[in-house]
């Protein structure tokens, strides 16, 4: 099984296929954004914004569940937003061949999830015009924000994650921005001047980029760990049962990559279904891929056993009433959704037949991150409302407003994806020419 | 004027900038499709001083992350419980997330300051060297200089050399 399924391209074809999928748009392209721009306005900001008139209290949150889907789902794409970075920057250190052909699609999803998941914060704040109390900024009324919560280690990490990975895909795609300067003409040929900063791909530019790239590599890693770390922290550093584990950093920096990795393998094939990029993601892309979302889908496994017994073990009567209503509460039908999707069903990849089957991948993929969307929901909707003492309890069901919500935000990382491939090559031109065996005069 | 000579082959490319760079003839620069290490050697480049930057950055964030915690307690103090106004755990947190942030800017900074990016003035340029051929310009050199670059380059094998306008 090589890199490349219908043989090895040369420079001067890995130059005219990329770029061709981005240079030629034709209307189905423009149908399928027209459609994503729609829902994305229907289905979420027309309901947020009916939100933001007639108060928060639109959604299904109360006194007793003051978190609910915009939480959960905040949770959801930063954790979808983790293998692309991660994973990128993983596979760029150790210099794995295979990584080059997917990994900017795979940052850019990071990108966008993040985002997204950034929307999420806003739409839950409800008062979205005192945001900017959350940053360390002078404000009339001398409030400083509070360090020391977690809320505030969210706002540095989610912050830092956004540079960083921004310039991260946005240094890697320089030399590939040349590459469109050359082709164009008039004034898209002046924007992409701009944004390869004149790049000549001399030995010295390639030189300092190669460094500064393994250092935003380096940054990256212990970036991405901290940030679902911090996320999980929001929930683990409260006492409220059924979250204040301290096995939640590990556990949903495990769930992220996770849902990252499901989410790349699901962005693979449309890219190469779509985009036309078969000769570029190949099976041996989809078997590593499958692989690692194998080992990831067992770790997961392991990590709610883990939890499931340290609350039995604890023997405290709170938590095991939080865990004996999330197995056989209200909600019990979706704990046991996502232990199917995501514990059970990832095992069909230890068959090849299916690792190397895009259609049963993607079955796959699409399935482990609906598990993964009810694993966040699951984690927020059936511990808050269930503290303590029974006067306390409560329930939390999402109003139709967080169902749209929920469902336009797929529409915006959609349609941000489908934006971003016209603007960057969706493949590293570059970097697939370095899997490539030169030109050379003896062969 | 500066020379410019297009190789096919990397092999070409390589032996005929260490023959120019032997020859001591004018600047040299190479560029090719993808970065190659041997060009790097070629032109003798060491360890990229972006590094510096990276460190820097680092070090200045964990220090201006954590005392802009420290400061941001002491501007609105918060009495929580007994707990102390400064509490280095969750400030170590914050500094963790500022050495990152700074690091990538300085590094951002760095790669900028080391590559003379951006660079909007005309200079020698090939396209196809984006594409799948290797060049070698020299720049800076005497009419007799550039004859022999010329010469040299088209022995090393390259498929066509031009005059083009010298970038400084």
């Amino acid at each position: 099984m090589t890199m490349f399924d219908h043989g090895q391209p040369t420079y001067a074809e890995v130059n005219r296929d990329v770029l061709s999928s981005m240079l030629e748009t034709g209307p189905r392209y423009w149908m399928l954004l027209g459609t994503t721009m729609t829902i994305a306005g229907v289905c979420f900001f027309m309901p947020w914004i009916y939100q933001l008139i007639v108060g928060v209290g639109a959604a299904g949150m109360n006194r007793n569940a003051l978190w609910g889907t915009y939480l959960s789902n905040f949770i959801f794409w930063i954790g979808l937003s983790h293998s692309g970075t991660l994973l990128s920057a993983v596979l760029h250190i150790t210099n794995s061949q295979w990584r080059k052909s997917i990994y900017r699609s795979a940052e850019a999803m990071t990108l966008f999830s993040l985002m997204t998941a950034a929307l999420f914060v806003m739409v839950h704040v409800g008062r979205l015009w005192f945001v900017h109390w959350s940053f360390p900024i002078p404000n009339p009324m001398g409030l400083w924000p509070n360090f020391r919560s977690p809320l505030m280690f969210d706002v540095m990490a989610i912050t830092t994650y956004l540079t960083a990975s921004s310039i991260f895909i946005y240094m890697g795609s320089v030399p590939d921005f040349a590459a469109v300067r050359d082709v164009s003409t008039g004034i898209r040929r002046r924007l992409y001047t701009v944004f390869s900063f004149g790049w000549r791909g001399t030995a010295r530019e390639w030189h300092t980029l190669g460094a500064a790239y393994m250092f935003f590599a380096v940054f990256v890693i212990p970036l991405a760990v901290s940030v679902h770390s911090i996320v999980s922290w929001d929930f683990a550093l409260s006492i409220v049962p059924g979250l204040h584990h301290t096995i939640f950093a590990p556990y949903f920096v495990c769930g992220a990559i996770y849902s990252g990795t499901a989410g790349i393998v699901t962005v693979m094939y449309m890219l190469r279904k779509f985009m036309n990029f078969e000769r570029y993601i190949g099976e041996k892309h989809l078997d590593y891929l499958g692989k690692l979302l194998l080992v990831l889908s067992m770790l997961w496994t392991y990590i709610n056993i883990l939890e499931l017994f340290t609350t039995w073990y604890s023997g405290t009567s709170f938590e095991m009433e939080a865990l004996d209503f999330r197995m056989f509460g209200f909600y019990a039908p979706l704990y046991w959704e996502m232990i199917l999707f995501c514990a059970f069903v990832p095992l069909l990849m230890l068959f090849r037949k299916i690792r190397l089957s895009w259609n049963k991948m993607l079955v796959v993929s699409i399935l482990i991150n609906i598990g993964m969307l009810t694993e966040r929901f699951i984690i927020v909707a059936t511990s808050q409302p269930r503290k303590f003492l029974p006067d306390a309890f409560g329930f939390y069901f999402p109003s139709w407003i967080e169902f749209s919500i929920t469902f336009g935000s797929f529409a915006i990382f959609t349609t941000l994806f489908l934006i971003f491939i016209k603007w960057v090559p969706a493949v590293s031109i570059y970097e697939v020419k370095e899997t490539l065996k030169p030109l050379r005069r003896d062969a | 004027m500066a020379v410019l000579a297009t190789f096919r082959y990397e092999e070409d490319f390589l032996a005929g900038a260490e023959r120019v760079k032997t020859a001591g003839i004018g600047r040299i620069s190479l560029m090719s499709p993808v970065p190659l290490e041997a060009a790097q050697e070629v032109l003798g480049l060491e360890k990229s001083p972006v590094r510096r930057f990276s460190l820097a950055g680092a070090i200045i964030g964990a220090v201006a992350g954590f005392a802009m915690a420290v400061a941001t307690a002491l501007v609105f103090i918060l009495p929580t419980g007994g707990r102390a106004i400064i509490s280095v755990p969750p400030y170590l947190v914050i500094a963790y997330e500022m050495t990152i942030l700074l690091g990538v800017l300085f590094t951002l900074v760095g790669f900028h300051i080391v590559s003379g990016l951006p660079a909007w003035r005309d200079r020698p340029y090939a396209p196809e060297s984006n594409i799948d051929r290797f060049v070698v310009v020299v720049e800076g050199a005497a009419e007799t200089d550039a004859l022999r670059a010329e010469t040299i380059l088209r022995e090393a094998g390259a498929e066509e050399t031009r005059r083009v306008e010298d970038g400084q």
